[in-house]
């Protein structure tokens, strides 16, 4: 299980993202994390995946846990290697000056040995797409191919936990429903997935749970059902709810009921 | 005619070493997009580094040379990691700036410990001059040509045919993905400088064996800027054909131009040179086509 515990980013040591955030991730759940820009959610999984220092951040409280070990501080090769908790980021992470295959082979490079090729045709088996593209510059494969290539990049470390960054980001709804089914399919062979989406329909349809981030805070938690039914939910992130226009004057700003500590 | 046929011919030689040098400043401009501006002061330690080696202690040359070479490597990663890697993820242009500073500081490193003076420098390889009809190649240029295209080669395999090199292109395209992805660029970036740092040595050793070896020789290293910037930045073959072009430039510069009375016209030809191809293509000759998706 992956615990956050009351924690505070801060970029350059001025600008404060994460106001104290604390949430927990079940083993064998998919779990939405749905906000408006900037309400830092990437932040979030940067933190967990140890890259926050390499965009200068800092986490300056709060805790990071996996199983009950504090994660935070420690490199985002070794929390890869150890915790099996894999990041990718938004935007389609790949390589483009790469070939598809050797994209797959670098994201395979933290735990070279003989399973990489069966492991391949594993990634092969999810995207059958992806097969046929093995010899070229993924920078020339579509944005629908190279997000499924961003993903079997990930499968290729071997994650028990998968963080996804708005993986239907600039895709058409057509291909994002075929990648929230593979998403699907791959929580049900056992891996954890964290979904940051700004397509929060799409995303609460497959999860179990989610939570609602304002800036740096979580501002709402509940299962997808209770999230999706929600009306502040359903008039902010859904875009439906009452016919009358409202005024963002008027938008209701949680104040976090919880007290932690 | 045949003339200039010799001519070229020694330029090609010596510019596979320029060639050498260019690629040492390519896989580090492509790993972190900065210029390395202290090439030529590794290019001089390198070769100080064999000299102690081979001559003072006497090791044989086989030995020494992979010793000599590995120490150099040893003195790149060190510098990475006091002076690159804590700027890991800032601009590319701090770096750039820092290895600007870096030069004074090992040059006068090299000075402390070697002092200023020249130190005679002789290889004694096997005599392999090759004297075909009216040409005549010289052994040392041939050697030179030798090792710096083995070295270049060897590169080569290494960054295409095995997984660090896989590693080390990924890194080269983005560090943060790379990181995402459970490559450690930190450590492979030290890796780059390490490897860099060896192929400058080599091309030292054998740039010091034409004549002499002192610390001023630095600035042949500086060689490398004309070389990387008509081959493009972010090439590696762009490298190899830049390093020939300024090494054919030159010989021609010095054979045919330098007798009109322009002493010293030789080192400012490959520039001149440099000014032309960046009129045409301001990316270099063979610098990237950046793949645009429509």
């Amino acid at each position: 299980m992956l615990s956050i515990e009351n924690l505070r980013v801060v970029y350059h040591d001025v600008i404060s993202v994460l106001n104290g955030i604390s949430l927990n991730v079940q083993d064998g759940e998919i779990l939405v994390i749905i906000g408006a820009n900037g309400a830092g959610k990437t932040t979030l999984l940067r933190s967990v995946a140890g890259m926050i220092d390499f965009y200068d951040g800092d986490i300056i409280e709060g805790d990071i846990k996996m199983n009950g070990d504090s994660i935070k501080g420690l490199d985002a090769t070794d929390i890869m290697k150890r915790y099996g908790v894999t990041y990718v980021m938004e935007d389609r992470p790949i390589f483009w000056y790469l070939t598809v295959e050797e994209n797959l082979g670098a994201a395979a490079f933290s735990r070279w040995d003989s399973r990489v090729k069966p492991d391949m045709e594993k990634v092969y088996g999810y995207f059958p797409v992806l097969q046929k593209l093995k010899g070229r510059k993924a920078g020339y494969a579509s944005g629908g191919e190279q997000q499924m290539l961003a993903i079997g990049m990930a499968l290729m470390t071997n994650p028990k936990t998968l963080m996804l960054d708005e993986p239907s980001l600039g895709l058409a709804p057509i291909i994002t429903a075929e990648l929230f089914e593979i998403i699907r399919q791959l929580n049900a062979s056992g891996i954890t997935v964290v979904l940051v989406e700004q397509n929060a329909h799409a995303a609460l349809d497959i999860g179990n749970r989610g939570y609602v981030v304002e800036t740096g805070r979580i501002v709402l938690d509940g299962t997808a059902q209770e999230l999706l039914a929600n009306e502040d939910v359903r008039e902010f992130y859904l875009g439906s709810g009452k016919k009358e226009r409202k005024s963002y004057k008027d938008a209701k700003r949680y104040k976090r009921r919880k007290r932690w500590l | 005619m045949l003339d200039l046929l010799q001519t070229l011919g020694s330029g090609v030689l010596v510019g596979l070493v320029y060639a050498l040098l260019g690629l040492c400043v390519v896989i580090i401009f492509k790993a972190s997009e900065a210029f390395n501006f202290a090439i030529g002061e590794f290019l001089v330690i390198g070769s100080f580094l064999f000299y102690v080696l081979f001559f003072d202690l006497h090791i044989p040359f086989i030995l020494a040379l992979p010793l000599g070479l590995l120490l150099a490597a040893a003195v790149g990663a060190l510098v990475e990691r006091v002076t690159i890697k804590p700027l890991l993820g800032r601009a590319p242009i701090s770096m750039t700036i820092v290895t600007l500073g870096l030069g004074f500081f090992l040059r006068a490193c090299v000075q402390l410990i070697w002092g200023s003076h020249t130190y005679s420098f002789f290889l004694d390889l096997p005599d392999i001059t090759v004297e075909v009809g009216d040409f005549l190649f010289l052994s040392d240029p041939i050697w030179a040509g030798i090792l710096a295209i083995l070295t270049f080669v060897l590169v080569i395999v290494f960054l295409f045919r095995t997984r660090w090199g896989l590693a080390i292109r990924a890194t080269s395209e983005d560090q943060a993905k790379a990181l995402a992805f459970g490559i450690n660029a930190r450590f492979i970036l030290l890796i780059v400088w390490a490897l860099s740092a060896l192929c400058i040595a080599v091309a030292g050793i054998m740039i010091s064996n034409f004549g002499a070896l002192q610390v001023g020789m630095g600035f042949v290293g500086l060689r490398a800027i004309p070389v990387v910037l008509i081959g493009g930045m972010d090439s590696i073959g762009g490298a190899l054909v830049g390093g020939i072009i300024v090494g054919m430039c030159e010989a021609v510069a010095g054979a045919y131009i330098e007798p009109l009375g322009l002493v010293g016209f030789k080192d400012v030809a490959p520039y001149i040179l440099l000014l032309l191809v960046l009129f045409i293509r301001p990316y270099g000759l063979f610098g990237t086509v950046r793949i645009e998706r429509v």
